[in-house]
């Protein structure tokens, strides 16, 4: 049973760092593509679609990254009352994290959705690149679905364990502003 | 009374907004306000790339989109973006009505109904010189912004610069773009005379914006409705058009008024730009199939 | 006012998920969600998604995690110690001494990082042990620095300034161009309060600094050379229309690894470490967008804002009473919340009440950064006090009372604003008729 739970904490940590350094490649083909093209535009090259793929990439850096800045406490909620509680705070977390899982997995199901209909209807970029939509499309679910996932584990550690293991970073969560 | 949410992604002042706000007038006057359309401008609903899409889907029963932005899911949407195909308002109108069948049918196709379609100002060529022949135009750095404009910077032999809409005036100011393609009215809201010398009038196209309706919803409307539907859609196509053919000229006096020359293109450049032309007809046909030699054959037997 | 029972609802649904700690970016699709579902008939889930792929697919938006990833890296260099290095011998006659360091210090730093607290640790972790070691007033070293790291905001690249764009569609690059001078003017502002603290305070006495010629002043500024050429590419690419906004930030990226493999402070280990911060931030940042995105498409449908905006312009409020209010009502609510929800938070409801009342989009982003950068100060939370409580140990009350005058030049900067908008309109208007 504990080599179970063992094994199953291991994998899901393993997934959100994955999701991360998914994230952290579609920044880095940011960069190449918003490169890429100011060269050909230098040379006089056209690079159809750029803009098309740069925002494809940004989506793909958001949606895998957030289960993996959920687990960092990367992002920003008001701790306030969170804090004043003291003992009694996994009570609010309880909630912060059933509302949280509750809203995610309507995400999850809409952005699935969304990726089924865009296939269906034959939805093609309106950019010179003419992707298919639901080939990008298909990152948003996936990474959605990874944060449901975050914030299903995390409440459940908060319902059994008593705490989430998250530990709010103040100092990154800074780094926005 | 059902409250119908329209979308529009052009600011409330853009005639197209003030047409399609006349519209909604007109059906909530005439169903006696058992439908209300409430537009939305300026894209604070749903941005223009996304509108088709919510009104297929049903996230609005109705909508306002230019529909030759969607030509990578058929190709007929880009009708009337062909260059040098149809030159003036009234080629407009008949290339239009050649094509409205075909243009309906795929629309059906896609869960939903064509209400109306208006016409942008036809497509200009700034540049930042004289140029009176194709020869002019070597060399020449051209805004390409999509597959059309980057095969007419080839065909002409300019070389193709990309540059986002919002970006096209200071592509100018720094010389990083020397000519592009777009509507008198375009330089004229973003003050193009500081930074462009001349505008050709070569109504290369009339790019057209349509108003459609959720196929299902439609359905569900009595013939009485759809009765009040179809003369307010009469009415805005007609004073759509006037009113296009007003801002045309409204734009180029203003662009020529602050020190613009606003010229007619020479006989020689015509020519040149009649066989580009040729060759991107040439280009739809083969994406477009029969149905695409059909439309262009009526067109051009009218 | 039938709009009165939607705007109960709303504010307590979001006062509720916010206050009990949901995270900003899912309390807006909560809120978002129970507008759809109350208000109208549309199915709410596919046009959340909708909107949801808009908002983050957007080209525009990539200039955001570009920015960040060059502030991480930039953070891992030694450029705060060159910068102490090359500014100090500069500053050291002038009245209030090396306590400029702080304000030009940020200043310079704020041409290059998009973030107020990236700039505030950098130039904080050199600049407070420098000045302590000379006596300096330590409340006038920590509220200088609190204040002027602000100008991160202001000064491009600036996330805040990023983020207000995409939120209302202005171009970016426009917005960066109308920050430069009111930016360099709240630093004048700052510089004076510490010229004048100097010659009337009795606290001001710090050791005086060993005389050095012109010759070694000049040596010394070299080290200033590095920065200076990041600011040319970032902030002079953008000027001269060679690069829009996000092309801008992707030299910086270049740049800022280019400066740190020269200072050997480029290692597999520090690049691995500022691409996975970015990551987290942006991600943060992005979750926040998509929410809002959502929230002001609910905002649509219940036609709330609209009605607000004819409400404002019923009420014949003048220019400046609007912005009154508005200022008010920023300072409470940046009390509470981040500027980044707050921005987003508000511009649904606050963008059409603006474009009805006349007010220019671009100048009214340089308002809102200077009532953001206002929060960045004020209890209880601030994201310079917390950043400043890690770092000096003090506590957040007297890191807050330290930085009071701050805020205050701030406010004063606000009627500086209004009094002349072209601070903020005049360089983007000309950026395009450049020589
Ligand atoms: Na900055
Ligand atoms: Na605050």
């Amino acid at each position: 049973m504990i080599a179970l739970g063992r094994g199953l904490r291991r994998l899901l940590d393993g997934l959100y760092l994955a999701g991360g350094m998914i994230a952290a490649l579609a920044l880095v083909s940011i960069l190449a593509i918003i490169v890429a093209q100011m060269i050909a535009r230098w040379t006089g090259l056209i690079f159809p679609g750029a803009a098309s793929y740069a925002g494809y990439a940004m989506a793909s850096a958001s949606f895998f990254a957030f289960a993996h800045a959920l687990n960092r406490g990367a992002h920003i909620r008001v701790s306030l009352l969170l804090s004043a509680l003291g003992r009694h705070r996994r009570w609010l977390e309880i909630w912060c994290f059933g509302i949280g899982s509750a809203l995610t997995w309507y995400l999850s199901y809409y952005a699935i959705k969304a990726v089924y209909w865009s296939r269906k209807l034959n939805d093609i970029s309106q950019g010179q690149d003419a992707t298919p939509l639901w080939i990008p499309q298909m990152a948003m679910a996936a990474g959605a679905v990874l944060l449901a996932i975050a914030m299903t584990d995390h409440l459940v550690r908060v319902l059994v364990l008593g705490s989430s293991g998250i530990v709010a970073d103040t100092v990154e969560q800074s780094h926005g502003e | 009374a059902e409250k119908w949410d329209m979308p529009l992604a052009y600011p409330a002042t853009n005639f197209h907004s003030e047409n399609a706000a006349a519209f909604a007038a007109c059906v909530t006057e005439g169903t006696g306000g058992e439908i209300e359309i409430v537009t939305h401008p300026g894209g604070s609903l749903f941005g223009g790339a996304d509108i088709k899409r919510a009104v297929q889907t049903g996230q609005v029963p109705i909508g306002e989109r230019l529909l030759s932005a969607h030509a990578n899911e058929d190709p007929i949407f880009g009708v009337d973006s062909i260059p040098f195909l149809a030159t003036s308002f009234d080629d407009s109108v008949k290339l239009w009505s050649a094509a409205e069948g075909a243009v309906e049918e795929a629309l059906d196709g896609q869960n939903l109904v064509l209400l109306y379609s208006v016409p942008w100002p036809p497509q200009g060529l700034y540049f930042n010189k004289e140029v009176n022949s194709g020869a002019d135009m070597k060399g020449i750095k051209f805004r390409a912004y999509n597959a059309a404009t980057a095969k007419l910077a080839e065909l002409t032999g300019m070389l193709p610069v990309q540059i986002e809409a919002a970006e096209v005036s200071q592509a100018f100011a720094t010389g990083v773009a020397e000519s592009m393609i777009s509507s008198g009215a375009t330089g004229y809201d973003s003050k193009l005379w500081e930074n462009v010398s001349h505008f050709y009038e070569v109504d290369a196209w009339l790019p057209r914006n349509s108003v459609m309706v959720n196929k299902d919803t439609w359905a569900g409307l009595s013939d009485e409705t759809k009765k009040v539907f179809t003369d307010c859609s009469a009415k805005a196509e007609a004073d759509g058009l006037q009113k296009a053919k007003d801002y045309t000229k409204l734009t180029l006096d203003g662009l020529a008024s602050n020190g613009m020359k606003v010229l007619k293109p020479s006989d020689q450049l015509k020519a040149d730009l009649a066989l580009v032309g040729e060759a991107m007809t040439d280009e739809w046909l083969k994406a477009a199939g029969d149905k695409g030699k059909a439309i262009v054959d009526a067109f051009k037997a009218n | 006012m039938e709009t009165l029972a939607p705007i109960i609802l709303f504010l307590f649904v979001l006062f509720l998920l916010l206050g009990t700690g949901v995270w900003v970016g899912l309390a807006l699709l909560g809120v978002a969600f129970v507008g759809m579902e109350l208000f109208t008939s549309r199915p709410a889930g596919d046009a959340m998604i909708t909107v949801i792929w808009a908002a983050s697919s957007s080209w525009t938006l990539t200039a955001l995690p570009l920015f960040i990833w060059m502030g991480e890296i930039l953070y891992r260099t030694r450029l705060s110690e060159d910068m102490f290095r090359g500014l100090a011998p500069w500053m050291a006659r002038l009245p209030g001494g090396l306590l400029h360091t702080n304000v030009v210090g940020c200043t310079v730093f704020a041409a290059v990082s998009g973030s107020s607290a990236a700039t505030l640790t950098t130039v904080g972790k050199m600049s407070v042990p420098e000045l302590r070691k000379r006596d300096y007033p330590e409340k006038m070293v920590i509220g200088t620095l609190a204040g002027a790291a602000t100008l991160g905001l202001m000064i491009p690249p600036s996330l805040t300034l990023i983020v207000y764009g995409v939120t209302i569609n202005e171009s970016i690059t426009k917005l960066f161009m109308a920050g430069i001078l009111p930016g360099l003017v709240l630093a004048g502002l700052f510089m004076g309060y510490i010229a004048v603290y100097a010659k009337v305070s009795k606290n001001y006495k710090p050791q005086p600094e060993p005389q050095m010629t012109f010759r070694e002043k000049l040596a010394n500024s070299r080290f200033l050379l590095p920065v200076i050429a990041l600011i040319i590419v970032v902030i002079g690419s953008m000027y001269t229309g060679l690069a829009t906004a996000t092309e801008a930030a992707a030299l910086g990226v270049i740049g800022s690894l280019a400066l740190a493999a020269g200072q050997g402070s480029l290692t597999w280990k520090t690049f691995g470490e500022s691409l996975m911060g970015a990551t987290r931030t942006s991600a943060m940042v992005a979750l926040i967008l998509a929410g809002a995105a959502f929230l002001s498409l609910s905002m649509g449908f219940t036609g709330l804002p609209r009605a607000l905006a004819a409400w404002i312009a019923d009420m014949q409020l003048s220019r400046f009473e609007l912005l009154m209010a508005l200022l008010v009502f920023y300072i409470v609510i940046g009390c509470f919340l981040d500027g980044i929800s707050s921005v987003v938070l508000t511009m649904a409801v606050v963008e059409p009440m603006v474009r009805a009342a006349g007010i220019d989009a671009i100048w009214f982003g340089i308002f809102v950064v200077v009532v953001v950068e206002m929060a960045q100060i004020t209890p209880p939370i601030g994201f310079n006090l917390f950043v400043l409580q890690g770092m000096t140990r003090h506590e957040m009350t007297y890191i807050a009372r330290a930085a009071l005058p701050m805020f205050a030049l701030m406010v004063v900067m606000v009627f500086i604003l209004i009094a002349f908008p072209e601070l903020a309109t005049w360089l983007p208007e000309n950026m395009r008729t450049r020589p």
